[in-house]
């Protein structure tokens, strides 16, 4: 294929805007697929992500249309994957800007447009859903022009549902997306924009060839990780997997690597021949998939450390983005600290461990990344028992974001308490149109892990989205809170928070447990406390009567089946010191900002 | 069988004037016109099950219900009659026979005690017409101490109140009352019982529902404490952790269960042990019958309890009662700590729960056997 004739682009939208419902109607306009073999959403391809209506991997869709080779790159929609979107977005030259038609504008499609215009790429602006009755297709044209700085009249409305306006969108990507460059006669370069792994066939990674050609067989180098292997089998997905004798400069494609982990092959990196054929310099832009979000995972009762461990070691193979080490807590046993690029993808990860590996799993609260600056040293911590005690160092940081929340107007004020409650510094506030405003904020990534998209959600009535990227670290008052039960901490209820908001969060603690510990022999305090400090307190008073008050001759085999009974759940509670404890205990005080995970 | 540890005989009798609402025993209401079908079918039971206990000595016999009292006081003569036929039935075995307050007076209680009826259990409850009210007892506080003064005219003196303490609504100063008012009658025995709800009861089923509150522990613990207290400046002997009695009242009967010793069965629903097996006859009254009066032993189920069950009941019965249990039973330390904390004292090798720890058995029974 000439290179002139091709046109590498992604579609840029928020969740629900309708990005793969028009994805499939491309796919049905170029007869890739016929219409009753679509499946519903033909690229999002996991279960998980399919029920969840998000898009967790990266794909490449070959389409042609009109003599052109059209190749559809799938983007992440979620703030989690922002490094793999542009990884994505590095591997075209066009990006589709799809909005919904009475929606609007939302926090993550405003993100992926400035990380795809930063990236050079031509801007396809459309409206989608201009079927539905709700749409305002000239209000929001007007929003979008204002925004990329063109006439409304530029804007592409289409509905993806009903076909219409999509064939002229097929036009004007092919008009106005550059074709690739490259120089088929250079050394090869390919870069990795996804990665995934498959049972049968290993490691697939899907690579956009900046230069050169890649060919079947041919020994190859991953230029990051130093790894070296046979390109099994290069090919495109036309959309069913079609093996291909080259992938040369300017094309979109996936290869078969041979390898069988996909730390091996991770997105950003270059492929380039191996041996003295090879490119000196790779690609820009590759970067370590750094964790941002850590918990500790813990087998539910009776469950096996060693079963989560041989889980994580093959979910690892399939996800590279995720990091563990071993973790041992007094209260939960044995266990892990895994990373995470954030909250979705901790959720995913729970998911599949618990869906795909059948595990009852005990997630202790999320925390992130702090820094605490000695002297000479900087130490870092991610697990709230490694936080050296106050007084042994200078100062703590924290990790910040760059947030963008877009709002209807009505919210506005509701949303800024919010952030300021959350320790948020405003930058700025403008308004996208009359209605609908846009908020950059500096907030603490540790405040967002705190159940802070659902309190966005609730105080929006669902209306606002949240954008965010890293901004780097600041100084804060961070504190451990401790909970102690009569007098034993336990780790597993240990957490970093704003020394402002340790009491609120003690006191909510203790409050939790009092109502979960079952009462003992004794009275059992639980304490929330700052080092030797306590700031909350609350007592299980001794349990005084426990007995059968009637035992006779008709009594005894159901009394002796009831303490049988008892003494199985007795066996099953953890012992924190003396106190017993319910495993159900953990698990419902851990509970606390469960909701921050939704999304 | 000469040597052969002595056994009770239970005799269960499943009828009611009416159900109270907290009764999960297995008795009826409005049967009563199967009741001279029922003393049949107990007579011929007692012949059926008697070759086996040849040779064994029974010393105690205890008719419970139910109301034993609804049946005529001659088919309860004859009963016993039959009992003392078939059994060897010692001579100064204890006879205990259940009694409602409102089915009984002076002269059938002296019937009773012609008959040989030596011991009399009444379901006093409580003195407080407003807890009578709560459990659904028909009978008033003044009914009690009328029976209890017909029971002294008619001759007993060993007479046994049923009380129950923690229902809805009851207050400390009740209970306080309502034992003052059970001393008062000098009775020989007092059995005090925390209410406990039973599920499938209609008051169980009311506090399911959170028409009406369940017992609150603490408050019970209140008032045993004030059991223990007030029983025993008036000379009762706490020998169970609900039963008190003057010296020598103890109930032997009742003994037996705890001491593991063995029990006849006879009547509906009624269980029966020897040598680490239980049984029970089949709970339907008509069942009952028809499998009698088929000639056949109306056996509803049984167990053979393995050695750890036998050790789980050993311990958790001899627990309840004064004699404790002997520190051999329990691995070496488990003891420790309840003996430090006061729950459990050590007498003359044997492990004897306080006051306190009789409160708290079933921890004690779980921490010393786990």
């Amino acid at each position: 294929m000439d290179v002139d004739r091709i046109r590498n682009f992604c579609i840029v939208a928020h969740i629900d805007h309708g990005k793969s419902t028009l994805a499939e109607r491309l796919l049905e306009l170029t007869h890739a697929v016929e219409g009753r073999d679509m499946r519903a959403q033909y690229l999002d391809r996991m279960d998980l992500e399919r029920e969840r209506g998000i898009t967790i991997k990266a794909q490449a869709v070959r389409l042609t249309h009109d003599g052109y080779e059209l190749n559809l790159i799938d983007t992440p929609g979620h703030v989690d994957f922002t490094y793999e979107v542009s990884r994505s977005l590095a591997a075209c030259e066009g990006a589709v800007l799809l909005v919904d038609a009475a929606q609007g504008l939302e926090a993550q499609t405003l993100a992926n447009f400035h990380l795809a215009r930063d990236a050079g790429l031509a801007i396809v602006p459309a409206l989608n859903k201009i079927d539905l009755p709700a749409a305002e297709p000239d209000v929001r044209a007007k929003e979008l022009a204002d925004l990329l700085d063109v006439d409304a009249d530029d804007i592409l409305r289409v509905s993806a549902k009903t076909g219409e306006g999509v064939e002229e969108l097929l036009r004007a990507v092919i008009a106005q997306v550059p074709a690739p460059g490259g120089d088929l006669d250079a050394p090869l370069r390919a870069l990795v924009f996804d990665s995934m792994f498959d049972a049968y066939r290993g490691v697939i990674t899907y690579v956009r060839v900046t230069d050169g050609r890649l060919v079947p067989r041919a020994r190859i180098r991953f230029m990051a990780t130093g790894v070296e292997s046979e390109a099994e089998e290069p090919g495109v997905m036309a959309p069913e997997a079609l093996p291909v004798d080259a992938l040369g400069a300017g094309e979109v494609g996936y290869l078969v690597t041979g390898l069988k982990d996909v730390h091996e092959a991770k997105v950003g990196d270059t492929i380039t021949t191996a041996g003295k054929g090879g490119a000196t310099e790779p690609l820009p832009g590759y970067r370590e998939p750094k964790p941002m979000v850590w918990s500790g995972l813990f087998p539910n009762e009776g469950g096996d450390y060693s079963e989560l461990r041989d889980a994580l070691d093959r979910l690892k193979l399939s996800d590279s983005a995720l990091s563990y080490e071993p973790e041992t807590s007094q209260a939960l046993g044995f266990g892990f600290r895994v990373g995470f690029l954030g909250l979705l993808h901790m959720d995913i990860v729970k998911e599949r461990l618990e869906r795909e590996f059948d595990l009852e799993l005990i997630a202790t609260a999320p925390n992130v990344e702090f820094h605490v600056i000695r002297a000479d040293e900087t130490v870092v911590v991610h697990n709230p028992a490694e936080m050296p005690v106050a007084g042994t160092y200078d100062r703590i940081e924290e990790p910040v974001v760059d947030a963008t929340i877009i709002t209807p107007k009505e919210h506005l004020g509701a949303v800024l308490d919010l952030c300021q409650s959350r320790r948020g510094e405003l930058i700025d506030t403008n308004f996208l149109t009359p209605e609908r405003a846009e908020v950059h904020y500096v907030l603490p990534l540790a405040e967002i892990v705190f159940d802070f998209f659902d309190q966005l959600k609730s105080k929006t009535r669902g209306y606002a989205s949240l954008d965010y990227e890293p901004w780097g670290y600041q100084e804060a008052n961070m504190v451990r809170v401790d909970v102690l039960l009569h007098g034993e901490p336990v780790d597993a209820f240990s957490t970093i928070v704003h020394r402002d908001k340790a009491y609120a969060y003690g006191k909510q603690m203790v409050e939790r447990l009092r109502e979960l510990i079952p009462r003992q022999l004794f009275d059992v305090a639980i304490q929330a406390a700052i080092g030797s400090k306590v700031i909350a307190r609350e007592t299980v008073k001794a349990k005084r009567k426990d007995v059968l008050a009637k035992c006779y001759g008709g009594d005894i085999t159901r009394k002796r089946k009831l303490l049988e009974t008892q003494k199985k759940g007795k066996a099953r509670m953890r012992k924190v010191g003396r106190v017993d404890v319910p495993q159900d205990a953990f698990i419902a005080a851990l509970r606390v900002d469960e909701g921050a995970k939704k999304k | 069988m000469t040597g052969a540890e002595p056994a009770g005989v239970y005799v269960h009798v499943p009828f009611c004037l009416t159900r109270c609402g907290y009764c999960d025993f297995n008795a009826y209401a409005g049967l009563d016109h199967l009741a001279s079908r029922y003393v049949a079918a107990l007579l011929r039971e007692a012949e059926l099950a008697a070759p086996t206990w040849e040779g064994v000595e029974v010393v105690s016999v205890f008719l419970g219900g139910g109301t034993p009292t609804t049946l005529e006081v001659a088919d309860l003569k004859a009963l016993l009659a039959r009992l003392r036929q078939e059994f060897s039935v010692a001579p100064d075995a204890e006879v205990t026979i259940e009694a409602n307050p409102d089915t009984v007076d002076e002269a059938k209680l002296a019937r009773l005690l012609e008959a040989g009826y030596r011991r009399l259990s009444m379901g006093a409850q409580s003195f407080d017409r407003s807890v009578l009210a709560a459990l659904e007892r028909i009978h008033q506080p003044e009914s009690v101490r009328k029976a209890f003064d017909a029971a002294r005219r008619a001759g007993f003196d060993n007479v046994n109140l049923d009380l129950i303490y923690g229902a809805a609504g009851e207050a400390v100063e009740s209970w306080e009352r309502t034992l003052g008012e059970a001393i008062a009658l000098a009775p020989a025995h007092v059995s005090a019982y925390a209410l406990t709800i039973e599920p499938a009861t209609p008051l169980g089923r009311q506090v399911a529902r959170g028409a009406v509150p369940a017992p609150d522990p603490d408050l019970q613990a209140e008032m045993f404490e004030m059991a223990c207290g007030m029983l025993g400046e008036a000379g009762y002997g706490h020998y169970e952790v609900s039963n008190w009695a003057k010296p020598g009242y103890e109930c032997r009967h009742n003994l037996g269960y705890w001491e593991r010793r063995p029990y006849v069965a006879l009547g509906a629903g009624a269980h029966g042990y020897r040598d680490g097996r239980r049984w029970w006859n089949v709970r339907p009254p008509e069942e009952y019958l028809a499998s009698v009066e088929r000639g056949e032993l109306p056996v509803g189920g049984f167990e053979e309890l393995e050695p750890a069950d036998a050790y789980l009941e050993e311990v958790f019965l001899r627990l309840r009662i004064l004699q404790g249990i002997p520190s051999s039973w329990v691995d070496d330390g488990r003891e420790e700590p309840y003996v430090e904390s006061g729950l459990l004292v050590r007498d003359d090798g044997q492990l004897v729960p306080t006051e306190r720890g009789m409160l708290l058995l079933n921890e004690l029974v779980l921490g010393l056997t786990a």
